[in-house]
Order: C-alpha cells, then sequence, then structure tokens
C-alpha cells in the first residue's frame, strides 16, 4: 500500500461514475487493495447519498428567491445610509473649514471695513443667494435630525 | 450556462427582475438542491442544519454578481459557498455539529445506513466533506481545492487519510454484522 494512495484511484472512481469501465481498470482494482477500499467506499457513500436524496425535501425555491429579494433590499439600503453618513461628515467637515477660514480671513480687517466692504448690487445679491442656500439646507436637513430625533427617543424608550 | 446568464440579469441591481430569471433559478435548484442537501447533510450530520445551510447557500449565490460561469463552476461554486457556511457553522457551534441524525422516513436496508451514517459521525467534518466531495460528487482534487478551500497538493494527502479512516472504521461494523 502506498502513502498517498494509487495514481488509478480517480480514474476507478471515474469509471464507477460513468460505468466507463476498461479492462485494464477492472484488473487493476483487483490487484490494488487501495483502489478496491475507495471503490467499496465509495459505493456505500453513493448508496447512502441515493438514499438521503429519496428522503429529501429541500426548501421551496419561491421563498429563497422572496428571501434573497429582501436580502437584497436590506444591502441597498445598507450601502446608500453609509453613503449618506459620510455624505453627512464631509458636509460637516466642510462647514467647519469654512467658517475657520472666514473667521480666519475677517479676523484680521477692522469691523468698520468689513461693513463698508458690503456695500453695492453685487454685494447684496450673493448674501440674498447665500440666504437661500442656507434656508434650503436648513429645509433638506429638518426632515433628517427630527428622523434622527424619533429614532433615539424610540430607541431610548426600548 | 444559459441559467446563470438569466439569474446573473435577474440579481443585478437595476435591471428589470423578468420571470425568465426565475425559471433559470427554478431550474438550477432543481438540478443541484438534493446532491447539495446531501452533502450539507452529511458533512454537519444534522438535517435540520441542512435545511437552514441549503437556504443561505442559495440567497448568498443569488445575491452574489455572478460573471459568466458554465454550469460545472456555478456548480462548484455552490459547493464553495456551502462549505464556507459549514465551516461557520462548525467554528460557532462546535458542540452540536456531531448530534445524531433525525431518523426520517421508512427505510429497508436499515443496517447499511446505520453503518455508513455512523462511520460519517465518527469522522472530523473536514474528513466527511473530503469523503462526500470525492466519492459521491466526483470532483476531481482541484476542484475539491476550490470548494474546501484547501490547496491543491494537500487535497491527495487528506482523502487518503479520510478514506483509510473511513474503511477502518466501516470494516469492523461489517464484520461485526
Amino acid at each position: 500500500m502506498k502513502l498517498m494512495g494509487c495514481e488509478q484511484e480517480a480514474g476507478v472512481i471515474r469509471a464507477m461514475q460513468t460505468g466507463g469501465w476498461t479492462e485494464y481498470l477492472r484488473l487493476h482494482v483487483a490487484d490494488c487493495q487501495d483502489c478496491s477500499e475507495a471503490l467499496r467506499l465509495a459505493e456505500a457513500l453513493r448508496e447512502e447519498a441515493r438514499r438521503a436524496e429519496r428522503r429529501c425535501n429541500p426548501p421551496d425555491p419561491y421563498w429563497i428567491l422572496q428571501r434573497s429579494r429582501r436580502m437584497a433590499r436590506v444591502l441597498a439600503v445598507r450601502r446608500m445610509t453609509l453613503l449618506l453618513a459620510s455624505m453627512r461628515a464631509l458636509a460637516a467637515f466642510y462647514v467647519v473649514a469654512a467658517a475657520g477660514w472666514l473667521l480666519r480671513g475677517y479676523a484680521a480687517l477692522p469691523y468698520r471695513e468689513v461693513f463698508s466692504a458690503i456695500s453695492g448690487a453685487s454685494t447684496w445679491f450673493a448674501l440674498m443667494g447665500a440666504m437661500v442656500a442656507a434656508v434650503c439646507v436648513a429645509a433638506g436637513l429638518w426632515p433628517i435630525l427630527r428622523e434622527d430625533a424619533t429614532r433615539r427617543k424610540a430607541g431610548s424608550v426600548r | 450556462m444559459e441559467d446563470v446568464r438569466m439569474i446573473a440579469a435577474w440579481t443585478t441591481p437595476g435591471r428589470e427582475q423578468t420571470t425568465a430569471g426565475e425559471e433559470g433559478f427554478m431550474r438550477l435548484y432543481e438540478a443541484t438542491s438534493r446532491p447539495l442537501w446531501g452533502y450539507l447533510q452529511h458533512a454537519s450530520g444534522r438535517p435540520d442544519a441542512a435545511d437552514d445551510l441549503l437556504q443561505e447557500t442559495y440567497c448568498r449565490f443569488l445575491l452574489h454578481r455572478i460573471p459568466t460561469m458554465d454550469e460545472a463552476r456555478t456548480r462548484s461554486y455552490l459547493f464553495r459557498i456551502a462549505t464556507n457556511l459549514l465551516h461557520n457553522r462548525f467554528r460557532s457551534r462546535e458542540d452540536a455539529a456531531l448530534e445524531e441524525p433525525a431518523e426520517c422516513g421508512v427505510e429497508t436496508d436499515q443496517a447499511a445506513r446505520l453503518d455508513v451514517q455512523a462511520a460519517m459521525r465518527r469522522l472530523k467534518p473536514r474528513e466527511r466533506e473530503l469523503l462526500w466531495l470525492a466519492y459521491v460528487e466526483g470532483m476531481s482534487h482541484a476542484e475539491i481545492a476550490a470548494a474546501t478551500g484547501l490547496g491543491a497538493m494537500s487535497i491527495r494527502i487528506l482523502l487518503y487519510r479520510a478514506r483509510r479512516k473511513a474503511s477502518g472504521i466501516l470494516r469492523p461494523q461489517r464484520t461485526k454484522s
């Protein structure tokens, strides 16, 4: 008996499955202890597999399809939530950085110069634009923050 | 091959979920679920675990975006997912893995069945997997390596040892009976 089994073992198993027995393989199995042992075991296991298949009652595939759809939706929502959270963090960072940059720039100027600089149609137009943008951001953030607060409250109650 | 493409179309987000994809999946399920269930049942030693793992295997298969795979690779891929799930289960519930399988159905050749099942229970999970994939599914060493995540070179030695052990367990039982 060899230390790693017989080289012909795979061929013997294949022949058993396909029925493609050659004379050489038949003679070899009769002589080789490894191959005859492998063949006996393979036959016993395949018989057991046939019995198992007879008593097998696999779950309904429609149920699996439905479950995989639900899982796909959950994964998609999780991916989008992650994306939104990272965008929110990025926006917060941007606001803080912009505020810091503005404060640093205007701190160097005397107040009168700042107020005198805010004059003219173009400045007022820019300020109006900034106000509209701020209102839009606030309107967008309001439902998100309210939902967050509700969820936090629900979590603390549970 | 065509079935796999249809399933891929069904699972790819943004595309229309067609009944053709469902039909493709049904055909694939019909062709592969019983052998896969047998593998899971004998490797885990529990029919209830086999049911759970079978569902999980197909769900993961459907969720994963499938590149163009032929039937043989799809089957091998299913066995790989199943083997990974089995390993996860062994890691988390090692004590429950080797419990006696539940009796189900009327069997005429009860003794032979109990022989093989008893022998399987006395083997390690890895040994059961290797024996089943090689001797029941008829996978080559390379296919077993792909399904189990083991090195292709070590499959031959491990399989040889598992076979010797299983034969050693079965032989005394048969001589006794």
